[in-house]
């Protein structure tokens, strides 16, 4: 982590688009129903950067990744994840944990997973399925309904079924939420693992030691707006609380 | 609104009331009374018109939506409840000469005849298009929704009377128009177009305007978030 | 993956969801049945074709419309539709996949909905089953593409039940109308089927097949 840090030096953010480039976003701005929930947000991501975006709640967070991940497009500004705009080849490389676990309650966890490793052509979409289960630790849970699953079971599983396509680009969005201290350990391991194999991240949450200790970029949106974009390794977890708390 | 559009405005609606007025008099004084139907015949220098400006009107809901579609911007969407508003107006007007008409004709307020028929189920899709418009309540949901049934419901126009074509018509009319019947029909066909194009403007412009201060409101923070 | 397996894989999603829960369907023929005892109590068994074709069609359009909304509450309820419209495959397909699931569950209450109705009101189908089944077949298929087209579209905005069928219902007057004028000639006047008629509601699948699928995509953009 320090040796990627080291190699970018000056600001984040400062290179220039090109094919090493995830996301990109060149003053994306979102509106709904005429109100602006993102407003000129600029912001290069390279390839296998592990990104926390931070905020109060409401600040635009889960939005920025919803752009991020082509299902809601921009109202203005370019939006390019690994070079498209949208389509399916794009899609292929996104896998998404949202708010919602995108599961259904009368499958088994792991038909819900198979289901996505098939959309998405995965050979042997089963077995692989299974394999991301039982990394998540919830194997065990595998032929239950998702309809008896608690929160953070059911939160591992979403996250099974957003990596079961080995996705190069991750969107988790309060991955952590809900989770216990084991599972939150069990969940950053695996995270860290999917970033090792070059996989780039982008996460949102509001714990500030976690994020400083996994990501090594850290973007604060205030009502919308980018007000902060630093390397982790520069901020103090009293630095970054300050500016979380600063918000008018 | 400028001074000069103003005078345009209201010279517009005075011509169209004017063209209103003669038409009833022609109606009135210069076509003969039918021989058949009497005098409930002159519904229908009403009813043809209004059919006419109906599907003008409807056909107006489908641009719009189309537009929309591929522009998403808002005026698009005001175009569309506008024309939507007056398609209902005008298909109201024709369902109610319809059932005069069959009244004389046939003694009785409705049967299932194609004509009618088709008025009915006409004046139902759109009546759908106001009620589900107004059960939406986000603004973009509601105008992608609302493009989309408007699309639908157009394109589902001919195939309504293609079915009711099939139903079987006691009484095929044939109308044989005399000169003064044919001034007359061109005229109400006149003032029918204008005032309906005149109403579609006029929502239009309200809804505009609505638009532009709830801009305004959100801008200046009181219809927004705290 | 093939279109056609993505489609397959899709349907079977929510037909397997269906045999598990059993909701919609039973639902759905019970409410059938009901409607047929109650219009039954009203008409006696005195019927011709006209009647047994309209009957049958308040079963279909009130069944049908609650088979569309339960298979897309499916989608809604942990934000499902998100994650299929992630999936790397064509939306038009995510739209014929809920669409064979809901022809599928329409196929099923037409099969028990229609025998019972054959003896609650001494329909006779006899004289022309295969034109029969030609015709309902045909126009079911024209009312799940618009069902399923305003499903998405309805769920999509959270609207409360009852509105589908208001926008659904008027939609799909054109079918209900061809498809008894058609039916009484055969059944009623022993004509032969009308081709013409047929004809208009293979248009009908046609346009609003291509529209629905078309545009599939703009409505369940969350
Ligand atoms: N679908 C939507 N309809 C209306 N408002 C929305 C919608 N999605 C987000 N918002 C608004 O956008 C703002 C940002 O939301 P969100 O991105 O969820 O914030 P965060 O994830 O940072 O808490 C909020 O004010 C929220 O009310
Ligand atoms: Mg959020």
């Amino acid at each position: 982590m320090t040796t990627s840090a080291s190699i970018r030096l000056g600001r984040p953010g400062a290179r220039a688009g090109s094919a090493s480039t995830a996301v990109s976003l060149r003053g994306v701005s979102k509106s709904i129903d005429g109100r602006a929930v993102l407003s000129e947000v600029s912001v290069e991501l390279p390839r296998g950067s592990f990104v926390s975006v931070m905020g109060a709640n409401g600040a635009g967070k889960s939005t920025l990744l919803r752009v991020m991940s082509t299902l809601t497009g921009a109202t203005e500004g370019e939006v390019r994840i690994f070079g498209e705009s949208r389509g399916a080849a794009v899609r292929a490389k996104i896998g998404m944990v949202a708010h919602e676990t995108m599961l259904y309650d009368e499958l088994t966890a792991l038909e819900n997973v198979t289901l996505f490793a098939r959309l998405h052509g995965v050979p042997g979409a089963a077995s692989r399925a299974r394999l991301m289960l039982e990394q998540l630790g919830v194997g065990a849970v595998a032929h239950a309904a998702v309809r008896s699953m608690s929160r953070g079971v059911a939160q591992r599983v979403a996250l099974a079924r957003a990596l079961v396509h080995g996705p190069e680009l991750l969107l988790a969005d309060e991955v952590f939420a809900g989770l216990d201290v084991g599972s939150r350990e069990l969940v950053e391991g695996v995270l860290t693992e999917a970033w090792g194999k070059g996989c780039t991240i982008v996460t949102c949450g509001h714990d500030v030691e976690q994020s400083l200790r996994l990501s090594e970029r850290v973007l604060v949106l205030e009502r919308g707006r980018l007000v902060m974009d630093e390397w982790a390794h520069r901020l103090t977890a009293g630095s970054l609380r300050e500016r979380l708390g600063g918000r008018a | 609104m400028g001074g000069t559009r103003r005078i345009a405005v209201a010279g517009y609606w005075v011509l169209s009331l004017a063209a209103l007025a003669g038409a009833a008099w022609l109606a009135a004084y210069y076509a003969p009374v039918d021989a058949d139907m009497g005098v409930i015949q002159k519904v229908f220098y009403f009813h043809l018109p209004a059919a006419l400006c109906m599907f003008g009107a409807c056909g107006l809901v489908f641009v719009a939506g189309v537009g929309y579609l591929w522009q998403r911007e808002g005026w698009w969407d005001d175009l569309s409840h506008a024309s939507a508003r007056v398609a209902v107006l005008l298909s109201s007007v024709v369902l109610l000469t319809g059932m005069i008409w069959g009244k004389q004709a046939w003694g009785t307020w409705w049967t299932w005849s194609p004509r009618l028929t088709f008025s009915l189920v006409l004046w139902l899709l759109y009546v759908a298009y106001l009620v589900l418009r107004a059960s939406i309540g986000s603004e973009q949901k509601r105008a992608v929704v609302c493009a989309v049934y408007g699309i639908v419901a157009f394109l589902d126009v001919p195939l309504v009377y293609l079915s009711t074509k099939l139903m079987p018509d006691i009484h095929p009319e044939s109308i044989e128009l005399e000169r003064p019947m044919w001034v007359t029909l061109g005229a109400w066909m006149a003032a029918v177009t204008l005032l309906s194009a005149g109403l579609v403007a006029a929502r239009y412009r309200v809804a505009r305007l609505e638009r532009a201060h709830e801009e305004w409101a959100l801008r200046t923070g009181m219809g927004g978030p705290a | 993956m093939s279109a056609v397996r993505v489609v397959m894989l899709l349907a079977g999603k929510d037909l397997r969801i269906e045999a598990r829960g059993r909701q919609t369907l039973g639902l759905v023929v019970v409410l059938g049945i009901l409607i047929e005892v109650v219009l039954a109590l009203g008409l006696g068994q005195a019927s011709s074709g006209l009647r047994a074709t309209a009957i049958l069609w308040v079963t279909y359009l009130f069944g049908g419309v609650l088979c569309f909304e339960k298979t897309m509450a499916v989608e809604r309820q942990h934000g499902a539709m998100a994650g299929l419209l992630l999936a790397p495959v064509d939306r038009g397909l995510i739209y014929l996949g809920k669409l064979c699931a809901n022809l599928a569950l329409l196929g099923a209450l037409a099969a028990v909905v229609t025998p019972v109705g054959i003896v609650f009101f001494g329909f006779d189908l006899s004289a022309a089953p295969g034109a029969f089944a030609a015709v309902i077949g045909l126009s079911l298929v024209g009312y799940a593409a618009v069902g399923t087209l305003f499903s998405a579209v309805t769920s999509a905005s959270r609207l409360q039940g009852g509105l589908l069928a208001m926008v659904v219902f008027p939609l799909s007057l054109p079918l209900v109308i061809t498809s008894t004028q058609v039916l009484a000639g055969v059944m009623d006047r022993g004509e032969a089927l009308d081709m013409s008629g047929l004809g208009v509601i293979a248009v009908f699948d046609v346009i609003f097949l291509t529209a629905s699928w078309s545009v599939f995509e703009l409505v369940v953009e969350p």
